[in-house]
């Protein structure tokens, strides 16, 4: 009885701790026409950040322009070792999980995609860590390898003028160009869909998920989670990004706002309770804990926050969900 | 008598507090936060928010047990944790059962809630408003002469007394008339000290996180303790100019900002948020300068400040100048951030007498 759906299903490549929810499904978004092209251009997209915040996306564009898209493997431990080496100190868990990914990437592609996500709906705004991430990869790691970037500004033009600039930019035919946004709409849709609610089981406690896409979707932040509370025999759900029509509150960070409408539209019937997972040295996370504490406690949901670095270990996550769970199967 | 807590924005707090006249009531404040009031704030905030909100938290709980009824909050608009401020220090204050009423920038509608619910005649309004520019402008005047004076003086603390005399007169003036007269008086204040006119002194610039670059508690007074190494400064947090920039994007949409990006452009293409973007800007234009060193404050996770960190040690490279870069949180201590920056000036010099050496070294090789 334990539907856990998550982005990792879809994952081409892993090498890891032997998650059975992490094997080894190659998607058919992935390597779609790369296959064919040897000689053609090799471009690096680090599993981090944008890659989870547009699941799919960016595979589907670069190789229907003609391009191999390569993605860097999902974060082990082995990656948190080298993003502790090689990365500023006191960035939040997945800037240094960034840097490590586009470290893997360097001297093994052409060039590297690294976008400045400024927002991703209207009239919201991304977190001020995506603002540099470009100029910082050009800066430090990414140093000597060409960076293909752009600027993704809903606010000031959706998705699909961006990436047709982003053809531009590549010296590519428009209208090839425009067939790729096609398909690789679709190809988010399809992601989405994947990561997309399972329908309720009666008897099985429910938990729903939250966090940034890039936090609940990491393989080293929330696999462990996810391990435990599927051995434990809870559905979980993670919390759903699609949507881009949040309703206005006083949040403008777009992740943030979307999880809150998110909660709000939560009752105590079709959730046991919310976990959200939170890395260290988050800002936008610190100050909406607060926010989203309240609201639970209003709702009469149970609700944990747990917060991982780089030290995590599946001991100390096992007490804490273990806890957790117990206390509420004694509530009932 | 009706007080109004105001945040803390070192020593231009006397100007702000001239602001609050305008409403007809009086300000509580002071121009560093004191170390009471961030224990307080620590206390009551949750513990991963940086460091200014716990100061200002804090402040904010110490004005209400002094019976203050009203505070106010600057507003943001922009990606930073600073937006949010506000309504977290109110949701925080109401959830410790505190009374105090917090008031923002907004408008809702011609007036902006502060001014309708004080509701001041226009006169009484507006004339504080000129005084306040004024004594901004002064300030900012102030702070130039003691950066130069404090690194060349010749007995130790001349020039901080001189500075707080002038300051609490300059908190006492009422008219404009009186801060005239400082300001003419100031510089010749300032000449009167004593000075080693010989001495070159290492010119280091400051940048970073506005609370950080003003508030001498919560950057345990780096000011003071550079100068007294004999280290002039320059911190590149100056409200006056800060304003007119402001001013200048609402009615003109032309700015400084719009220069700094030109500056920067090599390094860093986006403003990002908070002021990283004049930290890197400000690298560039002082090692263009020729300045000595540069040294980056901010708090501990910082979202802005400390996602350029990774430019501004290409900068440092590149231009071939020092960056310090001191991150402060709840338990830094003050010995601690004297020593880094007594090593850091001793560097500083070692390197110049290197570098004046290799020159001169350089010069009788080319005369050979």
């Amino acid at each position: 009885m334990i539907m856990i759906k998550r982005l990792h299903e879809s994952a081409g490549v892993y090498i890891g701790t032997g998650n059975k929810f992490l094997r080894n499904i190659s998607p058919e978004w992935m390597w779609k026409s790369g296959t064919d092209s040897c000689s053609s251009l090799r471009i690096g997209i680090p599993r981090m950040f944008f890659y989870y915040i547009y699941p799919g996306l960016w595979e589907t564009f670069f190789s229907e322009l003609g391009m191999k898209p390569i993605v860097s493997r999902p974060s082990t431990t082995k990656t948190v070792e080298k993003a502790s080496q090689i990365s500023e100190t006191e960035h939040c868990l997945p800037n240094k999980l960034f840097d490590a990914h586009l470290a893997e990437l360097v001297g093994k592609v052409d060039m590297v995609f690294v976008p400045r996500v400024l927002s991703t709906i209207k009239n919201h705004l991304s977190c001020p860590k995506f603002g540099p991430l470009p100029d910082a990869a050009r800066a430090d790691i990414a140093r000597g390898t060409e960076v293909l970037s752009i600027d993704i500004d809903v606010s000031r033009s959706p998705l699909s003028k961006t990436l047709l600039l982003l053809g531009k930019k590549l010296n590519i035919q428009k209208s090839k160009t425009l067939s790729a946004i096609n398909s690789s709409f679709s190809a988010m849709e399809a992601a989405h869909k994947k990561m997309a609610r399972p329908d309720r089981i009666k008897g099985a406690p429910r938990f729903l998920l939250i966090g940034h896409p890039y936090v609940i979707h990491d393989n080293f932040i929330a696999g462990p989670i996810l391990n435990k509370l599927e051995s434990m025999g809870v559905e979980v759900e993670l919390v759903s990004f699609a949507d881009d029509t949040p309703a206005k509150s006083y949040i403008l960070w777009s992740t943030a706002n979307k999880i809150y409408h998110e909660i709000n539209t939560l009752t105590s019937e079709d959730y046991d309770g919310v976990i959200q997972l939170t890395v260290f040295n988050c800002g936008c996370d610190s100050m909406m804990i607060d926010t989203y504490r309240q609201l639970m406690k209003d709702k009469n949901i149970p609700y944990m926050y747990l917060m991982v670095d780089e030290h995590l270990a599946q001991s100390g996550i096992d007490t804490r969900v273990e806890a957790f769970i117990d206390s509420l199967r004694w509530r009932q | 008598m009706t007080y109004m807590a105001i945040p803390n924005i070192g020593n231009y707090t006397i100007a702000l507090a001239t602001a609050v006249e305008s409403l007809g009531i009086n300000a509580w404040a002071s121009t560093a936060t004191t170390p009471a009031a961030l224990k307080l704030g620590i206390d009551a905030a949750p513990e991963s928010v940086c460091l200014p909100l716990k100061a200002h938290l804090g402040h904010f709980i110490e004005a209400d047990r002094a019976g203050v009824e009203y505070a106010f909050m600057v507003n943001s608009v922009g990606t930073c944790r600073l937006r949010y401020y506000r309504h977290m220090i109110g949701q925080i204050l109401k959830d410790l059962g505190l009374k105090i009423k917090i008031f923002g920038l907004g408008f809702d509608g011609f007036k902006p809630p502060i001014v309708r619910h004080f509701d001041p005649g226009p006169i009484t309004f507006i004339k504080p408003l000129f005084h306040t520019v004024q004594k901004i402008k002064v300030i900012d005047e102030l702070e130039v002469a003691a950066w130069r004076t404090r690194a060349i003086e010749i007995t130790h603390g001349d020039t901080t007394q001189v500075m707080n005399k002038l300051l609490v007169e300059l908190s006492e003036s009422k008219t404009m008339a009186q801060t005239r007269a400082i300001r003419k008086k100031a510089a010749g204040c300032f000449a009167d000290i004593p000075v080693d006119k010989e001495k070159k002194p290492l010119k280091v610039g400051l940048v970073g996180e506005i609370s950080f670059l003003r508030d001498k508690c919560l950057n345990k007074n780096i000011e003071y303790i550079l100068g007294s190494q004999g280290i002039e400064l320059r911190n590149f947090f100056l409200l006056g100019e800060e304003l007119q920039n402001i001013t200048r994007i609402v009615f003109l949409n032309q700015s400084r900002r719009k220069s700094l990006s030109k500056l920067a452009d090599r390094y860093l293409q986006n403003s990002v948020g908070g002021h990283a973007l004049d930290s890197v800007a400000y690298s560039i234009h002082c090692a263009d300068e020729g300045y000595d060193g540069m040294i980056h404050l901010c708090p501990s996770g910082c979202m802005p400040e400390v996602s350029v960190r990774p430019i501004l040690k290409r900068v440092s490279k590149d231009k071939n100048i020092p960056i310090l870069e001191m991150s402060y949180d709840e338990h830094t201590c003050s010995v601690g951030i004297a020593t880094r920056l007594e090593a850091f000036a001793d560097v500083l010099m070692e390197r110049r007498k290197k570098n004046s050496s290799t020159a001169q070294r350089g010069k009788r090789a080319g005369h050979g």
